[in-house]
């Protein structure tokens, strides 16, 4: 009988805890936790963060060195396309300049975040900043990594603080776009010098927001988290011409995110042979797994907040 | 003061939780002390204690987390009464009744959140959820039981049979 009565009060309570939660009546005392051990999280992600490198080293050197070579070349190659662009980038802003074109988003304001917490349980993938409603962050509002790549959304906010969905995390959901470079091979796809180094004042922009190689038309899909593989592109038209490497950028629709935000690139593309769609794995640009500190773009106001 | 210990043990562990483990990835996921140290303590003391130790320690475990408050108070619960039912057995050891529940509870605690977040409108990927992140879980705080398991026990006013039972023997029924 203690047991049954034990039994109703816990899940009484819980329920009702939940149900405030969920209202946001409960905010406070959770602000107030964070507060409190914000100091110590901070610590205690300092001092592990080391020892995974350690780990990490020890069990994956091969790997490591083998990324390495192949980082170092990407980045040769990135350069070199860079170059290049820079000059493109120019012409572009005369021409801008000269027809009168709106820029996207010429006055980004970025806000730096430092990251505590982690949600531990796996069932979801969100990790939690320093920073709140006080600070201008709302719900909604999307996040980047220090070079610009897109890292997720604030899921949850409080006066201090906030939770930050990932994009690998199972209830993201990006209107995406794949900068399809197998249409035309021969021309290096020049969006691969997407993101520019923080400090910046624009976010990291997958140029050519329209799609890749010249004359190549975007392929559209959505990006949804995944809790095997990450980050999944799927609703892919069946014959898209996407390879593995093509970059993956946000579309823009829908107006929760910012057009040309870099998520990542193709990873493997999933063969279906009698299905109308196709899907791919994504391999996000930002290393999730390793966030110290992220950017909250506060001037972009997305739809869901500015909508009726 | 013991009720305290217990308490201040458990918000050490969940800050630890939310902080430091999600490094050390085990079969791709994170052991989670909280729920290891709850289960311990369901083993080794009174149920009394355990039926108060085990919510508040889910309560401090969510507000480490983005967990609606009082999805742990609600998905630890079956611990209380897992510890309860293996008790009923007589074993001359507490580890493996300790092992048992730290992996049964961690089951029902990943499918209790799962169905927590799937009501609170989340979505759930109910296949890569239990397969890829719950049953890992419980294999991965199962191993990691020791850690926890050593202290609480040395804490613990019962007599301290060996790790396995006296000389390593198992005098139960089972």
């Amino acid at each position: 009988m203690r047991f049954v009565l034990w039994v109703a009060a816990v899940v009484a309570v819980s329920l009702i805890s939940i149900m405030l939660s969920q209202r946001g009546t409960t905010d406070p005392v959770q602000n107030l936790s964070l507060t409190i051990t914000a100091p110590l999280e901070s610590g205690l992600r300092d001092v592990a963060s080391p020892i995974d490198d350690i780990v990490e080293g020890v069990f994956d050197h091969g790997d490591l060195v083998r990324e390495n070579e192949r980082l170092r070349q990407e980045l040769e190659r990135l350069q070199g396309q860079r170059a290049s662009q820079q000059d493109a980038q120019q012409r572009v802003a005369v021409l801008q300049e000269a027809l009168g074109v709106k820029q996207d988003r010429p006055e980004d304001k970025l806000l730096a975040a430092s990251v505590i917490a982690q949600e531990p349980s796996g069932l979801k993938r969100e990790i939690a900043i320093d920073r709140g409603l006080s600070d201008g962050v709302d719900e909604g509002m999307v996040v980047l990594s220090r070079n610009g790549s897109l890292v997720g959304t604030v899921s949850r906010v409080y006066k201090d603080f906030a939770w930050v969905r990932l994009v690998t995390d199972p209830d993201s959901a990006i209107n995406a776009q794949v900068n399809a470079s197998a249409s035309a091979p021969q021309t290096p796809a020049p969006q691969a010098s997407a993101t520019p180094a923080f400090p910046t004042a624009t976010p990291g922009v997958a140029t050519s927001p329209g799609g890749g190689a010249p004359g190549a038309s975007p392929v559209g899909g959505v990006a949804v988290g995944d809790l095997r593989q990450g980050v999944v592109l799927d609703l892919l038209p069946s014959d898209s011409p996407i390879t593995q490497g093509d970059l993956v950028v946000t579309s823009g629709l829908g107006g929760n995110y910012p057009r040309a935000l870099l998520i990542g690139s193709i990873k493997k593309i999933e063969e279906r042979p009698q299905a109308p769609f196709q899907a791919a794995s994504v391999q996000p640009a930002a290393s999730l797994s390793s966030l110290d500190t992220v950017l909250v773009l506060i001037s972009f106001r997305p739809a869901r907040l500015t909508g009726p | 003061m013991r009720y305290l210990f217990a308490f201040a043990t458990a918000w050490f562990l969940a800050v630890i939780g939310a902080s430091a483990m999600p490094y050390i990835k085990v079969l791709g996921v994170t052991p989670d002390l909280v729920l290891i140290f709850a289960a311990c303590w369901a083993i080794l003391r009174e149920q009394s204690e355990a039926m108060v130790v085990v919510p508040v320690a889910g309560l401090l475990r969510d507000l480490t987390t983005s967990d609606p408050l009082g999805t742990s108070v609600l998905a630890m619960a079956p611990i209380v009464l897992l510890a309860a039912a293996v008790q009923m057995r007589s074993v001359d050891t507490q580890f493996l009744p300790t092992v048992i529940v730290v992996a049964a509870g961690s089951l029902l605690y990943g499918i209790i959140s799962m169905l927590v977040l799937w009501l609170t409108g989340q979505e759930i990927g109910w296949g890569d959820g239990f397969f890829r992140v719950v049953l890992p879980a419980a294999v991965v705080n199962a191993l990691f039981t020791p850690i926890v398991y050593l202290p609480v026990q040395w804490l613990s006013p019962r007599p301290k049979p060996g790790l396995l039972g006296r000389r390593g023997r198992l005098t139960s029924p089972l």
